[in-house]
């Protein structure tokens, strides 16, 4: 059996180059039985737009060293753990001061050592493995210059009634500069010029020159649920300041139509009945 | 006539007159008296936002006998950067002490696939569980060391019934005379009833299989289960299947399956 914890499961550094760093990540073996496990660093990419990653055959930057800090265990060296046993690892990043000046993006992985034992039968055997994301910025300055831009907004659908279904926001925002950011801001829904509702964004990474779809607060999507007075509604979507994003707005109308439906059918059911009458008479 | 045509300006005047005169604060009256404004700011108050929170993320986790940790990363305050030369950027490694933790188990680690006739399929299963703290989901991916292998025969990878599925995308395989060495995982509960929560973007149902990713082709591992909010015990069924035809010669054949968690970032 494979059951491990790893914590933190992300850490995200700003450091100057030639700069060196420790993280502790503790391990936990959470079965009833001893598992023997490894440790390595892989670089990913990004994958898709909701925060997928790719550890695609990518070469390790050579400037950024990772390994373990620990007194007696190196990076790449197995050791065990005993049921129920947690242990520290201190994992060590140094950079070069000739580090390109980046986001460099890895993942700390925690592994199970294979055991494949003899046997006469056909068989697979499962190895598990659980990471931790490395999300390193190399800049010469704590903030670095980013700058993006909203490459999605809109509302669906555009035309709705005025009760039932909801009108659900789409959003994705492109990171255009070398740094990832986070998508903070918010969502502000007005009518007549007066607000209807605000919605905060989810504090997602968007990765270097990549782009992401976006949740709202609590990682739901964005919505706004009936019922709605009928009317032109306008969504504006307003990213912090401080990420150059401009805002941009989409609009949607909410038409009386079930009510009216509803009215129509109703003349419609005493029309008939009285033609029904009618008939009837003669 | 007439009435009907009365009828019908008098709805659109009506219509007309909703949409354009009414005030929002009427409307948001008659709507149920919802408030207009969403507070939904859950790690804010008036008095921090720990978004932007000064944590120590080492704190209180130092122990082991063969180490001390007397750094203190994660210190954000001003002036922190120039003299040390890194710092941390907002992340939810700052909650996720007082969340679950990130963890990941597979229930059976061996995969027997004893008493196998030409034409039957024989299947092996396992259970997976993942727990994610407060982030932003996770995602499983898998990938083999190489196809069923042995005696330098190899049992080839499932294209399904049809040839239609790849290590990207699955498809229906039922038929006993489609052979090959595949996997379905499909979302379960806790009483081991299919939901397919996790694993619906990837297969359609308990039918559809796709091969492994093989590292020994230079593939790199692919995502079989995957969510974008924080999950608690999500279990899923993995059912490993092999077909061989009377062609395939005798011999025991193995390989590894790598089952690889990872969080989203």
């Amino acid at each position: 059996m494979f059951n491990l914890s790893l914590s933190p499961p992300q850490t995200e550094f700003v450091l100057k180059p030639g700069v060196t760093l420790t993280q502790a990540y503790e391990v936990t073996n959470n079965s009833s039985e001893s598992i023997t496990l490894n440790t390595e660093v892989l670089p990913f990419i990004p994958q898709g737009d909701n925060g997928s990653v790719s550890y695609s055959a990518l070469l390790a930057n050579p400037n950024i060293a990772f390994s373990l800090n620990n007194a007696n265990l190196q990076l790449g060296q197995p050791f065990t753990l005993a049921p129920q046993e947690s242990r520290q690892l201190v994992l060590k990043i140094k950079t070069s001061s000739d580090t390109q000046l980046a986001d460099y993006y890895s993942t700390f992985f925690v592994y199970q050592t294979n055991d494949m034992s003899a046997n006469s039968d056909t068989f697979s055997q499962s190895t598990g493995k659980i990471g931790s994301h490395i999300l390193l910025s190399i800049s010469n300055t704590e903030f670095p210059k980013i700058e993006g831009q909203i490459k999605k907004f809109s509302a669906f659908p555009k035309i709705k009634d005025v009760f039932f279904t909801p009108i659900n926001f789409s959003i994705q925002i492109q990171n255009q500069t070398n740094y990832f950011f986070k998508s903070i801001g918010k969502i502000t829904i007005s009518k007549n010029q007066k607000i209807i509702k605000q919605l905060a964004l989810e504090s997602q990474n968007v990765l270097a020159n990549h782009q992401r779809s976006i949740l709202c607060k609590n990682q739901t999507t964005c919505t706004l649920s009936p019922p709605l007075w009928p009317g032109k509604y306008i969504a504006t979507i307003e990213p912090d300041s401080n990420l150059n994003i401009p805002p941009i707005s989409t609009s949607f109308w909410i038409l009386p139509l079930s009510p009216i439906a509803f009215i129509f059918s109703i003349f419609f059911i005493v029309y008939l009945f009285r033609w029904i009458k009618k008939q009837v008479k003669f | 006539m007439k009435n009907y045509k009365l009828f019908l300006i008098f709805f659109l005047i009506l219509f007309l007159s909703t949409i354009y005169h009414l005030p929002a604060k009427t409307a948001k009256l008659l709507a149920g008296l919802r408030p207009t404004i969403s507070l939904a700011q859950t790690f804010t108050s008036p008095t921090y936002n720990i978004e932007f929170g000064n944590f120590n993320m080492t704190s209180g986790k130092k122990k082991s006998a063969s180490f001390t940790l007397t750094d203190t990363v994660g210190q954000n305050a001003p002036g922190k950067y120039d003299s040390n030369g890194y710092t941390v950027k907002a992340g939810f490694q700052y909650i996720y002490d007082s969340m679950e933790k990130f963890s990941f188990s597979i229930s059976d680690i061996d995969l027997p696939f004893s008493s196998m006739a030409p034409n039957v399929g024989s299947t092996q299963t396992n259970t997976i569980t993942i727990t994610t703290p407060s982030a932003h989901g996770y995602e499983i991916l898998a990938i083999a060391n190489h196809p069923l292998l042995g005696n330098n025969y190899t049992i080839p990878d499932t294209t399904c019934d049809n040839n239609d599925c790849s290590k990207t995308t699955s498809a229906p395989w039922t038929l006993s005379t489609a052979y090959g060495f595949g996997f379905n995982a499909i979302g379960i509960n806790t009483s081991g009833v299919a939901t397919n929560i996790g694993t619906s973007n990837y297969f359609t149902d308990s039918t559809y299989y796709r091969p492994f990713a093989d590292f020994s082709n230079d593939d790199i591992p692919q995502i079989f289960m995957s969510e974008n909010s924080k999950v608690t015990n999500r279990l899923a069924r993995i059912t490993y299947k092999v077909n061989i035809s009377i062609n395939q010669p005798a011999g025991t054949y193995s390989n590894l399956i790598n089952l690889i968690a990872v969080p989203k970032y």
